[in-house]
């Protein structure tokens, strides 16, 4: 059967991965209907037009080149090096998604070599990845992994034409002008400084002492939930702030605090301003929001 | 001849080194794998706590292996430490379901992804359409993201227990998804009940099932492949039950006994990022097979007193485990009393001193956490994955196991299905 040429030819490129991403990915429950409407020139577990062998061969024309992984110069996929690998690709195609934080920003696996490991385009903060003067067709979608209706908003967005606003990491605003913290089931706790006592409950909030970086971390884990139910601080989890470019720091069950107070502020909120807010909220001691949610399971 | 071959669509690749003879028998296989991400020294310096963000990134496929076994490591050096800790069981129950569902999507994905399209290819057949599956293994992820969160990438399971605390909406609908799940692979996978499916492995009569495995039994029976693959015979299971080998004998596993050889490696002049993983200075198998015969699963075990550890066995054995899992998982989700704790708060991370170990039944085998720490910091920080037990490279007198599967293979293409029995995952192994 002759391939529809109105389909976008879609390469799927792994640098330095754990194939979160593409187990991501796979997640979508519209796979198909996604699948349906592009041609996959190469993926590594789909069935795709190309082996890796076959795509390293003839480095072919595309339309979206989706990167997941970090980048390191010398780094091989079937015995050819990411520097030319990924530029020959990246010339060849018309959209370019940088498919998690590793290609984003170098995310964890630049631990082990910050001196040669970065994203794309970023590197960390800098905008000095060997993509940068190509940063125009990128589009980031950062995040460990990502979720797999960003990537599918995205192919959906290239193939309708329609111009996608992006910020200074060139993540789609529409997917990171939200916080994590924005559609927690938390925040009343977080409006009134009730703090989690400790994990494995559904009361209080994580920003106070378990290290929950949802208030300064840009996503929409809250809006668009994971696997369909679910995100890490709806189970409990804090959030780790995996979609930013500072991704991963240290300490991550812990917030640092400041004479008791959360050395990092919620996102452009100056402390004066927070400290007289918290004050206040603190001073009240609501009952409701200090008792169990739901007294006993019987 | 010496050929190279790459094998993809594993989880990253491998390399195979066949030498074979004039009629293309092959005589060696060496396995190379040329990535490595250095997991062990990013970890080493940080907060024990940070593992369980760190280690479930060393695999997107079974990242969730890595968080349980990076948890259970630093619960085990709370008690080298000298302090007490307490899980309750609903916290044990609810670990013990995210992790089966991990198990049960690999398996999935392996039978559809890897194994149904390989062999099909090597049919010159076309490829067969895999998203009915993936639309499956998407619902086994959700029941798990409904106790974790998400999947790939929790983070939920924590010295003490567990960060959720779920209510019966949650129960209600991981017991929807897994009447779901049930028909898949009664109506799909096995193409009849669970039940007939183990009526057939005792009957020795799988090759009639109607479903896909069935397909795939029959793909391997057209290539001549199912009595291939014959490895050495020994098993190993360090996880969950505590630890058990079999060689013709069952005895108890002693993890003083593991070790890691790194011959092979290019740290050594080698030719691999892998290291070998041995037990008492030897190979041994892991994964579905060693723990259905561990167990002593009377189908699989009469299977293999039958065929031997050969493709037909390894294969259903995999089959066997996934159908095993989600009636394990329904038992454990009925009977979860949530009026326990999830999560009972042990001391603080900064008091422990001491040295964890942290054993896993991952998909593929026993995966292993170990790490020294101080004041709360990783000191130094040790990974064993399963497939390092599976595809180390051996010598000609000691052979890998599944080296010694893939020798005697009539191709270099069906030496390489035979690879894909074990069920590689490359980013694991050199994590």
């Amino acid at each position: 059967m002759p391939s529809n040429p109105a389909k976008l030819r879609v390469i799927w490129l792994q640098g330095i991965t754990c194939n979160g991403n593409t187990h991501s990915f796979l997640n979508d429950p519209s796979l198909g209907t996604l699948l349906d409407s592009i041609e996959l020139l190469h993926h590594p577990l789909l069935p795709c037009a190309k082996t890796l062998k076959e795509l390293v061969k003839k480095l072919p024309k595309s339309d979206i080149l989706i990167f997941e992984g970090a980048y390191s110069p010398s780094f091989e996929r079937a015995g050819m090096a990411m520097e030319s690998l990924l530029m020959t690709l990246a010339l060849k195609t018309k959209h370019i998604i940088s498919m998690g934080s590793c290609a984003s920003f170098g995310g964890i696996f630049k631990e082990n070599d910050p001196e040669h490991i970065s994203g794309i385009v970023f590197d960390k903060e800098n905008d000095s990845g060997p993509l940068r003067d190509m940063r125009k067709k990128v589009i980031t979608l950062s995040g460990c992994p990502a979720h797999p209706k960003w990537l599918s908003f995205v192919i959906e967005m290239i193939k309708a034409n329609k111009p996608i606003l992006v910020d200074e990491y060139r993540r789609p605003r529409e997917l990171y002008a939200y916080l994590v913290h924005n559609g927690c089931l938390r925040n009343e706790y977080f409006e009134w400084k009730v703090d989690s006592d400790h994990f494995g409950t559904k009361e209080g909030c994580l920003f106070y002492a378990q290290g929950c970086q949802g208030p300064f971390t840009h996503g929409s884990c809250n809006k668009i939930l994971w696997n369909e139910v679910s995100s890490k601080t709806r189970s409990g989890t804090p959030c780790v702030g995996c979609t930013e470019p500072t991704f991963p720091k240290r300490d991550l069950f812990t917030t640092k605090t400041y004479m008791s107070i959360p050395s990092e502020m919620p996102l452009g909120i100056p402390k004066r301003s927070y400290l007289a807010l918290a004050g206040a909220a603190k001073s009240f001691h609501i009952k409701r929001l200090e008792e169990r949610l739901i007294d006993d399971h019987t | 001849m010496i050929t190279h071959e790459l094998i993809e669509r594993i989880e990253g690749e491998a390399v195979l080194d066949f030498q074979t003879d004039k009629s293309g028998v092959v005589q060696d296989a060496a396995i190379r794998f040329l990535h490595f991400r250095g997991m062990e020294a990013i970890l080493e310096g940080r907060n024990a706590l940070d593992a369980l963000v760190i280690a479930p990134r060393v695999c997107g496929i079974c990242g969730h292996s890595h968080l349980i076994a990076a948890a259970r490591m630093i619960e085990n050096a709370y008690i080298d430490a000298g302090f007490s800790l307490t899980i309750s069981p609903k916290a044990h129950a609810i670990r013990e379901i995210t992790l089966s569902c991990e198990l049960i999507q690999n398996h999935i994905k392996w039978l559809y992804l890897v194994m149904l399209h390989e062999s099909g290819k090597l049919l010159a057949e076309e490829p067969p359409v895999a998203l009915k599956a993936l639309y499956v293994t998407s619902q086994i992820n959700q029941l798990c993201a409904l106790f974790s969160g998400q999947w790939p990438h929790s983070s939920y399971a924590i010295p003490g227990g567990v960060t959720c605390d779920p209510t019966h909406i949650e129960v209600m609908q991981a017991l929807k998804i897994l009447s779901e799940v049930e028909r898949f692979v009664e109506d799909e996978v096995l193409g009849c009940h669970a039940e007939v499916f183990r009526n057939h492995i005792r009957d020795d009569s799988l090759l009639s099932l109607g479903g896909d495995f069935g397909k795939l039994l029959r793909n391997f029976e057209r290539l001549r492949l199912l009595d291939t693959g014959k490895s050495h015979g020994r098993f190993l299971v360090l996880g969950e039950s505590g630890g058990s080998i079999t060689n013709s004998v069952q005895s108890t596993a002693d993890i003083a006994l593991v070790s890691e050889d790194c011959s092979h490696t290019f740290a050594e002049g080698g030719v691999t990022y892998a290291k070998n993983a041995l037990y008492n200075g030897e190979f041994y198998e892991g994964g579905p097979l060693a723990r259905a015969l561990v167990s002593k699963r009377d189908g699989i075990s009469t299977l293999y007193q039958r065929h031997g550890d050969t493709a037909l066995t390894r294969i259903t054995a995999r089959i066997e485990e996934m159908v095993t899992l989600i009636a394990h998982v329904r038992s454990l989700v009925s009977s979860l009393d949530l009026s326990q704790p999830s999560f009972i708060p042990p001391s603080s991370i900064e008091s422990i001193s001491g040295e964890g170990i942290g054993i896993v039944e991952a998909p593929r085998g026993s995966l292993i956490h170990r790490a020294r720490i101080e004041r709360g910091k990783i000191v130094e920080y040790s990974i064993i994955t399963p497939t390092q037990w599976n595809l180390g490279n051996g010598t000609a007198s000691n052979l890998g196991i599944a080296q010694k599967a893939m020798i005697g293979a009539e191709s270099i293409a069906k030496a390489s299905l035979i690879f894909r029995t074990f069920d590689v995952c490359s980013v694991c192994t050199t994590h």
